[in-house]
């Protein structure tokens, strides 16, 4: 039997809960065994296999047009996606600025913001991605596993890869079930 | 009773029971929200969403009243996707991301409820409406963005507090938690009781005195007496490390059934002063830190010539001491060093006239709480319990919308007067005279107008309560015309008087109620514990030959003081207290004091031993060695 291949990415996030990932130790050797990690942010290989992997991550809400087009091709180039942390789930601490329209969390960012002078100004090349409102993984492609947590707890990684690596459906409830 | 079957278990429950009841009786659980054991059932969440056979839709357990041979199952799959659903519309209605909510974690019903169901996601994201938040309140902040209309709040502050202050405005997802009619909460007739915070669900009321602080699996819980008022209600002081974190109210105190004010919750917290942590000694014209035995000994040099001497030494002790240390007060003071001014910061003032009838009748006369509890009519005599025992209030607020009338007779201001069906200003005319007035007009002599209504409510009224407050019970006659009036009234009618501080009643009882008059004493002991020392006993201890003062913080009285002794404040020391309707109860010791500051008791005992004086430990059998105004229980 062929490992089976994981690949992820991140998005609106801040990377805990990659960080959260790393946190299970020497356990990551474990899962190496027993699955082909392939592109990931903390890895030289970037874009998950074009002719596919079986399980993608994604960390992070979306919230611009880069952010819809990470999702898309993880989506496309996977068996299995998995939506890692409260904001790739929820939407999580970037959704609070759906509390505002785009162009006062602009302004705010860039023009009223304590430590701009000013000449502040909105980023405008056309090159960039445009934001757009900040939508849980959910809303842009299908999701086939949720792990809530902000970040998950390392143990729930493990137990996410280690299900995942051994051709399972990760369960998450009771002790494994957390948002926060 | 009724027989009902849930689940295939057959249970026997009363008439009048709810499913919800029945379910938990056998043990079986249904997930709630807005549900609250201490308030009437609302039926606003949907969460406990059973199914009834020959039912159509799935009913609320909560409202849903027990009938015979009724079957109920609680766990079918239609059940359990209906409880996802509810939840879902409760997570997509408002800003439920929970990493930044102080409750997250365990303390919030509503993301219990979420892990409950195994909900990992939610199928409906959130529509992002902003909502107003209020943080114009002292004590808490309401953020109506984690609210889930549990209308929690609005039945605490109504069914348990009757202060009727918060209120829903407007339909449907627009609608919010009002105080008023639409006030900032802070500029509201909220009267802090924070009673709405503690049953919140979510973290849309935020105490700032304890969020962040701790979360109920980091936090211990220590069941003890407030020692705010005389009313001594339980509380629930909830520690972190030896510090205090919060004051919760007891749901299984007898005395208050839960519910207690802003004395009792907020007030400890934000007190601020400056905590005395080594004793000190006047040296020089200024105090030093000096050690324990240095400071006792400057003491008893000073007492020591004034031992016998009628006029030697003046000593006053605060009320707010358990009845351990008043009675070692006592026989320290009055008994072993045979001082003829001994009393309390209180003077005796709210009690005097109580104890005088007390043993003129050489029997109780006053009733109890639990007759309050249940009055259909009150009378209260100069008692303001809108400003001070304020829980002896809601007693009264909370059953005004069941009928209970309530009548307010007071020369001062009175913010019960809002609340009141009448009220009755004694004007020129004296307050016993009033209560003799209201007597005649019972028997149907020609009187005022008001007090004939007075007179046709108490007359009609099934249980009729007198309350006096310690605005008039200084005065034996003002409490004898209440008692009279008790009488005219029926067997049915109770007398209650609501005394003072946590232990005026035991005080009292000690004979510690003369007026404090250090006019020309030698030396003067103040034993204040955690007390404020008020304006009037700082006027009469200015320029004193010997002042020494035993107290927890540091005040202009310490300031004049000779000696200062650092002593526990009330969450340090474990003793008794006799509430205002005779009720010995036991405060516990819930935190360890900072290392130098001792026991009350045992600086007053050890202060005896240097003393020469011998003490016993009679403090209960003293309690009764004078008639009580109520029976002690």
């Amino acid at each position: 039997m062929t490992k089976p291949k994981i690949a992820s990415d991140w998005m609106a996030g801040c990377a805990g809960c990659h960080m959260s990932l790393l946190d299970i130790d020497e356990r990551i050797v474990t899962i190496a065994q027993v699955a082909d990690l392939r592109s990931t942010p903390i890895t030289d290989l970037k874009q998950p296999d074009e002719s596919g992997v079986d399980v993608g991550i994604l960390e992070g809400g979306i919230n611009n047009t880069a952010n819809e087009e990470v999702a898309h091709t993880m989506r496309k180039r996977c068996k299995l996606l998995v939506a890692l942390g409260d904001c790739a789930v929820f939407g999580g601490v970037p959704a609070m600025r759906n509390f505002f329209t785009i162009e006062e969390s602009l302004r705010r960012a860039y023009i009223e913001t304590e430590s701009t002078d000013e000449s502040g100004q909105i980023p405008n090349d056309p090159e960039l991605a445009v934001p757009t409102r900040v939508r849980a993984v959910s809303e842009v492609v299908p999701v086939d596993i949720n792990v809530p947590g902000c970040p998950p707890d390392a143990d729930t990684i493990f137990y996410v890869l280690a299900e995942l690596a051994n051709g399972r459906i990760p369960e998450l409830k009771d002790d494994k079930l957390s948002w926060y | 009773m009724i027989n009902l079957t849930i689940d295939g278990k057959i249970i026997e429950v009363p008439e009048g029971s709810t499913v919800l009841k029945a379910a938990r009786q056998a043990e079986i659980h249904i997930p709630t929200l807005c549900d609250h054991q201490e308030l009437t059932p609302y039926g606003g969440c949907r969460l406990c969403l059973v199914e009834v056979e020959g039912f159509r839709t799935l009913q609320p357990s909560c409202t849903l009243p027990v009938s015979n041979g009724m079957i109920v199952k609680t766990g079918t799959p239609k059940v359990q996707e209906a409880r996802k659903f509810v939840l879902s519309l409760i997570f997509s209605e408002r800003n439920h991301f929970c990493p930044y909510c102080q409750v997250s974690g365990g303390d919030c019903e509503l993301q219990n409820a979420g892990y409950e169901q195994g909900m990992d996601h939610w199928p409906m994201q959130p529509t992002f409406q902003k909502y107003e938040l209020d943080a114009s309140h002292k004590y808490f902040i309401l953020e109506n963005n984690r609210c889930i209309l549990c209308k929690r709040c609005v039945r605490a502050c109504d069914e348990l507090v009757g202060n009727f202050t918060l209120a829903v405005e407007d339909r449907g997802a627009d609608s919010l938690i009002v105080a008023d009619l639409g006030v900032p909460l802070g500029e509201s007739s909220c009267v802090s009781c924070g009673m709405c915070v503690q049953v919140c669900p979510t973290g849309a009321l935020i105490d700032r005195q304890s969020a962040y602080k701790g979360r109920d699996t980091q936090v211990e819980h220590h069941p003890t007496l407030c020692v705010g008022c005389s009313v001594g209600c339980g509380v629930d002081v909830i520690t972190r490390d030896n510090h205090v974190v919060r004051i919760d109210s007891d749901w299984a105190d007898p005395v208050s059934n839960g519910v207690i004010c802003q004395v009792g919750r907020f007030k400890p917290l934000e007190d601020g002063r400056e905590r005395i942590l080594t004793p000190l000694v006047r040296k020089d014209g200024s105090l030093k830190a000096a050690t324990w035995d240095e400071a006792l000994k400057t003491i008893t040099k000073a007492v020591e010539p004034q031992v016998g001497n009628d006029k030697g030494i003046a000593a006053v002790v605060s009320t707010r001491l358990p009845a351990e240390a008043l009675y070692q007060f006592k026989s320290l003071f009055s008994d072993g060093l045979r001082s003829g001014m001994v009393t309390t910061t209180e003077d005796g003032f709210p009690t005097r006239g109580v104890s005088a009838l007390a043993r003129e009748l050489k029997r109780p006369f006053e009733g109890k709480l639990d007759d309050l509890r249940a009055s259909d009519c009150v009378l209260v005599v100069g008692a303001d319990l809108h400003l001070k025992h304020q829980v002896a209030g809601f007693f009264i607020k909370r059953n005004r919308p069941n009928g209970t009338r309530l009548i307010v007779i007071d020369p001062q201001e009175n913010g019960l007067e809002a609340f009141a069906d009448l009220v009755i200003k004694p004007d020129q005319t004296g307050t016993t005279e009033i209560i003799n007035s209201l007597i005649a007009a019972l028997d149907g002599k020609d009187a005022s107008v008001e007090l004939i209504s007075a007179a046709e409510m108490l007359k009609h009224a099934k249980k009729p309560v007198i309350l006096a407050g310690k605005n008039v019970t200084a005065e034996v006659e003002v409490v004898r015309a209440l008692s009279a009036l008790r009488e005219k009234l029926g067997d049915s009618a109770v007398q209650l008087s609501i005394k003072g501080k946590a232990n005026s009643f035991s005080a009292a009882q000690y004979g510690l109620e003369q007026d404090f008059a250090p006019g020309g004493h030698a030396v003067v002991y103040a034993a204040l514990g955690d007390e404020r020392p008020s304006e009037r006993l700082l006027k009469r201890l200015v320029g004193k030959k010997f002042l020494a003062v035993q107290a927890s913080y540091a005040s202009p009285l310490t300031a004049m003081a000779d000696v200062v002794l650092p002593v526990t404040e009330w969450v340090e020391q474990p003793g008794h207290f006799v509430n205002t309707d005779g009720r010995l109860q036991e405060a516990k010791k819930v935190i360890h004091q900072p290392d130098e500051v001792r026991d009350n008791i045992e600086v007053l005992k050890d202060l005896a031993e240097r003393l020469g004086v011998k003490t016993d430990c009679q403090w209960q059998a003293a309690l009764t060695q004078s008639n009580t105004p109520v029976a002690l229980s």
